[in-house]
């Protein structure tokens, strides 16, 4: 199978999943850092670590707020963004592309298709 | 967001942390029309009443200018804190008291079972903020501003035919103006203002960073019916004179708090990592052992770190490292002498520090 970058998928909480061979990068949505408000903090998860669908693996702190975010699928943790270390504000300039935060190798593809396509999750914030 | 019964913005479209280096570097201007404001005759039986809780010498209040203070309960608890003025309106000598909007039951319970004919202006007048190095030169392109008002100073100026309020002062640490001004010529004011190319509107979030870096206390956070003016670490603001008067409600706890060793203590901490200190969370010593929570945190522009104010009880020893729990970690905290960051008020203005 060649290398395909699949459609961007979303969870209810507000994260974005694309995929690449088998390996899923992870970030907020653009929504997300909206309402967050100026992002001056990310508590990388660890590279490694088996997770499960729902677990909290990492939080990132805005001023207003400190919030979880999920793993939307099982998998490893393979890569995190360690440029987000130094300027957690990538995610305010480029939530969905260059404030990417971690990388997975997924387990089972079908919890991926289970995700909101892009106008799902679009009607889901306007409900 | 929902704040005190009001829909307030957190922040404008460049974010909480633009706004406040805006507020430090050159100004900013936060509308406060959810506050109280009240005006009450400066009539002899309405302050003697007032004065069972206000911890001030309402009858000697200097003429033009503001006092911090608070409203007490009978145990010496803040009901409220608030600044109050001498001013007089169309040759009438009013108390102007500009009062918590989370607070405004409570207060005006008093204030009207005192004064009963007690003007409530803010329903026909908007509350609004400039405050910043840069407040004085834009706003004296559009109000008259005498060149000799100091910090805590206020008169009656003039905007569009209308009286206004201003005084020199606000919640940020820097210099600046609070204007009280009618409804109808509110929107044109601050328009007038927002030409200035180097101002822009603020919301609570900067509010919020902008009063903790100064180290002020902020109602429901420092301050609360449990806590006394002295426990919170402002007994600076209460009048010394009236401790000893028996019409003051709680005035035996006062005086008795002022002579002995307090409970606990108002502390200020930094973070030593990137993680968030917020209202509520714990600190601990290095065994362990409980020693006191956080009121405020926030974010520090100015610093970079995270920055808060707690109460610890006081027979810590400061030289002790502290720990705070952040999601259910022990990280370590250092003690920073309170303000974080400088006030920058216009001379005589130390009433704060």
């Amino acid at each position: 199978m060649g290398a395909y970058m699949s459609e961007k998928k979303y969870t209810k909480d507000h994260e974005w999943v694309s995929i690449e061979n088998e390996i899923a990068t992870i970030g907020i949505s653009n929504h997300a850092q909206e309402s967050l408000g100026d992002i001056v903090f990310i508590e990388l998860p660890s590279v490694g670590n088996s997770v499960k669908a729902k677990d909290e693996i990492c939080v990132v702190e805005s001023v207003k707020a400190a919030s979880d975010i999920y793993a939307p699928i099982d998998g490893e943790i393979i890569e995190v963004n360690n440029n987000l270390e130094n300027d957690a504000a990538i995610i305010n300039q480029d939530a969905e592309n260059e404030g990417w935060i971690f990388k997975m190798k997924i387990s089972d593809s079908n919890q991926y298709s289970e995700l909101m396509s892009e106008d799902e999750y679009k009607q889901f914030l306007e409900q | 967001m929902p704040f005190a019964g009001f829909n307030m913005p957190i922040n404008y479209k460049t974010g909480i942390i633009n706004e406040h280096k805006n507020v430090r570097n050159h100004s900013g201007i936060f509308d406060v029309s959810h506050m109280g404001q009240i005006l009450i005759e400066n009539n002899e039986s309405y302050l003697h009443k007032l004065e069972k809780y206000i911890p001030l010498q309402l009858k000697k209040l200097t003429k033009n200018r503001s006092h911090y203070s608070f409203l007490l309960n009978k145990d010496g608890g803040v009901i409220d804190d608030l600044i109050i003025s001498n001013i007089d309106i169309k040759d009438k000598s009013y108390l102007y008291i500009v009062y918590n909007a989370s607070r405004k039951k409570e207060d005006e319970e008093i204030f009207i079972s005192c004064a009963p004919n007690a003007e409530k202006i803010y329903e026909k007048n908007c509350l609004f903020a400039i405050q910043g190095p840069d407040s004085i030169n834009v706003l004296k392109n559009i109000i008259d501003i005498p060149n000799n008002m100091n910090f805590f100073d206020i008169l009656i100026s003039k905007h569009d035919k209308n009286e206004i309020i201003v005084s020199r002062s606000g919640y940020t640490g820097e210099d600046g103006f609070e204007l009280s001004i009618p409804n109808e010529s509110a929107e044109n004011l601050i328009n007038l203002l927002l030409k200035n190319e180097n101002t822009m509107l603020c919301g609570l979030g900067s509010r919020d960073s902008l009063r903790l870096e100064a180290g002020l206390s902020l109602y429901g956070h420092e301050l609360n019916e449990k806590i006394t003016p002295i426990e919170a670490g402002l007994s600076w603001a209460l009048d010394k004179e009236r401790l000893e008067d028996e019409n003051l409600n709680g005035n035996k706890v006062l005086s008795d708090q002022l002579k002995n060793k307090l409970s606990n203590k108002k502390i200020g901490l930094i973070s030593t990592s990137k993680s968030m200190l917020r209202d509520g969370m714990t600190l601990f010593d290095n065994n362990n052992n409980e020693i006191g929570k956080i009121t405020s945190g926030c974010f520090s522009p100015n610093l970079n770190k995270s920055i808060a104010i707690g109460y610890i009880i006081s027979e810590f020893n400061t030289d002790n490292p502290i720990f705070c729990e952040i999601r259910k970690k022990l990280e370590l905290v250092k003690i920073n002498n309170l303000p974080f960051v400088k006030k920058n008020y216009k001379k005589n203005g130390s009433i704060y520090e």
